[in-house]
């Protein structure tokens, strides 16, 4: 890149580049130091809401990279977080230090993405959803039942995070651990769609036939892409076990499954940057539904009640707006933005 | 183009909207001067709304209650409800502001949401009362902050087998059948129901899990029938329950049917109708107009409405929590710690009969052990009797 006009590549290698252009850099890198600085400005309240998004994001880009890059639906992330969460507490309750539970649990996630991932050889699309269901469903059970690991329905305690010695146990310290490794999760991630491997996902999602024919190893790169999206949810659960310093059968839920895939489809299926806004809106838009409900309610009493059933009708017709409005999801519309201010004022 | 400019306007908007989010909470920190701030974190909509909104009314009727009669220790309590969905991330984001807002003590609800708080809130030395009976929030040991004020669900089903056991004519042993959702919930109490009713010489002779959405039970009831219990436990909420009762009825399976503390309410008896009939309630709290010293107080405070049974338990829920706040108050500053020690030393709080007598021990969180038994007769809930069984150190949290 020497002209100072446009964006243009003279090599396969500088148009892959993370970070294609200096401006990108910059600015990225201003975000991170804005974010950074949060906790001097934040109270608790606001940081608990960006520590909810930092461990959504890691769970989100995960799915996506299953879904989104490789076109493997899940319906059983949920259950996956929840196998990293169990593994990680089980992990770290039996004195193994945070960071070495994390990987534990990431791997634990892994082998069991990978067994549930098996049948994705042989079914696609709606026949896979609901093979990955069952995955949920039976991961749920064994969460229920497996007393002697999972607590059965006494859940687990852990503690929370420690690494050498300092403890991280107040919001605005977990923002700090929290960001380092969400950070350090997005950078694997998009290094990955880069990489030999992230080509073969996406040949497979636009067309499982003629990636075999280029020579893609249907089976092998499907149950990597499955372990390798089941590892960064593990790590997802392992985050959350340790923050809320608690993990029970509940919290993993096909409820938490289907939000996840909420999160891609808002953010946009196959863009990391797609997956970080899906899970910040998912995250965000019930808090904002509940500031500006009890907000109403202080300005018109009586009708606390009704207010609370619409927040559930209003939390459902954004979605359903959103997928109207924006099918290509919130990734796209930041693209469009982006290109409308290239040539400001000049518009075409 | 315009539609970008519509884009850009909207994003505007909610970055205002925040802006003024922010500017509200110090108007509210510079009004408080003789007030306590106490959150509630209840479940208003969601699947348990049905139980959690009249619930919250209760909690919300006791402050109103409390207020009237000159507060706390001459301070008022100011209690913020706050909806939770029966979901842990907004339950956790809900507590989070409420820890920031610096309140002294939440008034909880559901299973979910007050676990997943149970280490946050004794790290932030936050008294917990919740809805959520499991035998293991009345441990100290693992829950330093969880307060009840009913029975656990473990006690409650120990003192139903207790009352079927003495009341008891037949030679033969007592037939026991449970069914149960395979939920924590649904599981809780299960393992302490079986060692108990074996100690006590009942004979299991069945066992099936039916679903809380269940919209037909006669698959599990089926095999019951033939092997004639006489007493089936259904530990639901009301929805399964009544789908148990309707379909026993249609195949005529003839037994006592009890249920736990959320299993049966007035909502029960619209649904499963005269399938309802004889059935046992496990309660801890009066039912509506029933004729007990303290039915003044919430006949007051509900404006003669008749309320559900849970009304009346969240109503007992914020009168011990004012107590304590009262104990503490006494000791010096109102603190969660205070709170905390002000209520360990409480020794058979009388609720004037809205519920059991209340004692909380530093070492056992066990509000009572004494469990309200009703049956439903004529469309009704009938007070049937009161069962206490002895405070037993080997079933604390169990």
């Amino acid at each position: 890149m020497r002209g100072h006009c446009g964006l243009f590549f003279e090599s396969y290698r500088a148009e892959a580049a993370v970070f294609p252009s200096r401006f990108q850099r910059v600015s990225l890198g201003l975000f991170a130091a804005a974010l950074l600085l949060c906790p001097l400005a934040l109270s608790g309240y606001a940081m608990s809401v960006l520590n909810l998004i930092l461990i959504a994001v890691i769970g989100a880009v995960s799915l996506n990279l299953l879904t989104g890059v490789c076109g493997q639906i899940s319906l059983g992330h949920g259950a996956f977080i929840g196998v990293g969460a169990y593994a990680a507490a089980q992990a770290s309750l039996h004195g193994a230090p945070f960071l070495a539970a994390l990987l534990l649990g990431g791997l634990a996630a892994a082998l069991a993405g990978m067994v549930f991932g098996v049948p994705s050889l042989r079914l696609k699309g709606i026949y896979l959803a609901i093979a990955t269901l069952a995955a949920q469903l039976i991961l749920e059970y064994v969460f229920l039942h497996w007393e002697s690991v999972t607590g059965g329905s006494r859940g687990l305690l852990v503690n929370a995070p420690r690494i050498f010695g300092y403890a991280f146990d107040s919001e605005h310290k977990q923002f700090y651990l929290l960001f380092a490794i969400t950070s350090l999760c997005l950078l694997c991630v998009t290094n990955v769609l880069r990489s030999r491997h992230g080509r073969a996902f996406v040949s497979i999602r636009d067309f499982y036939l003629s990636a075999e024919i280029a020579g893609v190893n249907l089976f092998a790169t499907k149950l990597a892409a499955f372990g390798l999206s089941s590892f960064l949810a593990g790590v997802a659960g392992g985050l959350w076990a340790h923050y809320t310093m608690f993990v029970s059968a509940e919290q993993f839920n096909i409820g938490l499954s289907v939000s996840y895939l909420a999160m891609i489809i808002i953010g946009g299926l196959g863009s990391v940057t797609g997956s970080v806004m899906g899970a910040a809106f998912m995250t965000l838009l019930p808090e904002f539904l509940n500031a500006g409900s009890s907000a109403l309610s202080g300005v018109l009493p009586g009708i606390g009640g009704q207010i609370v059933a619409l927040r559930e009708g209003v939390f459902g017709l954004v979605l359903v707006l959103f997928l109207i409005f924006e099918p290509e999801g919130l990734a796209n519309r930041w693209r469009l933005i982006k290109a409308y201010w290239k040539l400001y004022p000049f518009a075409h | 183009m315009k539609r970008m400019l519509t884009w850009m306007a909207l994003a505007l908007m909610v970055l205002a909207m925040g802006g003024c989010g922010g500017e509200k909470k110090d108007d509210k920190a510079a009004g408080a001067a003789k007030e306590i701030k106490v959150g509630g974190i209840i479940d208003l909509s969601g699947p348990t709304s049905s139980v959690g909104a009249p619930y919250a009314e209760g909690v919300k009727a006791g402050a109103a209650y409390l207020n009237s009669k000159g507060g706390v220790a001459g301070m008022t309590i100011n209690l913020d409800v706050q909806d939770d969905a029966y979901n842990v991330q907004q339950g956790l984001s809900i507590y989070k502001k409420f820890a920031q807002d610096k309140v002294v003590a939440i008034q909880g609800f559901g299973t979910a949401v007050t676990e997943a708080l149970t280490r946050t809130a004794a790290k932030d030395e936050i008294p917990y009362f919740s809805a959520s009976y499991s035998a293991h929030l009345t441990d100290p040991k693992t829950a330093p902050y969880n307060f009840f004020t009913s029975a656990d669900y473990s006690t409650q089903i120990r003192a139903a087998l207790k009352y079927f056991k003495d009341n008891w004519k037949e030679q033969r042993k007592p037939r026991l059948a449970l069914l149960y959702p395979d939920h924590p919930y649904g599981l809780a109490p299960i393992p302490a129901a079986k060692e108990y009713a074996a100690e006590l010489g009942f004979e299991l002779v069945g066992e099936a899990t039916v679903d809380l959405k269940a919209i037909d039970a006669t698959t599990q009831l089926l095999p019951l029938k033939d092997k004639k219990p006489d007493f089936v436990w259904t530990g639901g909420t009301t929805p399964s329950t009544a789908v148990i009762l309707k379909d026993a009825k249609k195949i005529g399976l003839k037994a006592t049917f009890f249920t736990n503390i959320w299993g049966t309410d007035e909502n029960l008896i619209k649904m499963a109708g005269e399938a309802s009939e004889g059935v046992v309630s496990l309660q801890a709290a009066a039912v509506y107009g029933q004729d007990v010293p303290g039915m003044k107080m919430i006949l007051e405070a509900s404006k003669n409405q008749p309320q559900m049974t849970h009304y009346v338990r969240g109503f007992v829920s914020m009168l011990v929590m004012g107590e304590g706040i009262r104990l503490a108050a006494a000791k010096g500053p109102v603190t969660g710690p205070g709170i905390k020690a002000a209520l360990e030393t409480l020794k058979d709080y009388d609720t004037q009969g809205l519920a059991p007598s209340v004692s909380y021990l530093p070492d056992d969180h066990r509000p009572s052990m004494a469990v309200f038994l009703y049956k439903v007769t004529g469309g009704k809930l009938a007070f049937l009797a009161q069962e206490t069984l002895e405070r037993k150190a080997q079933w604390l949290g169990k």
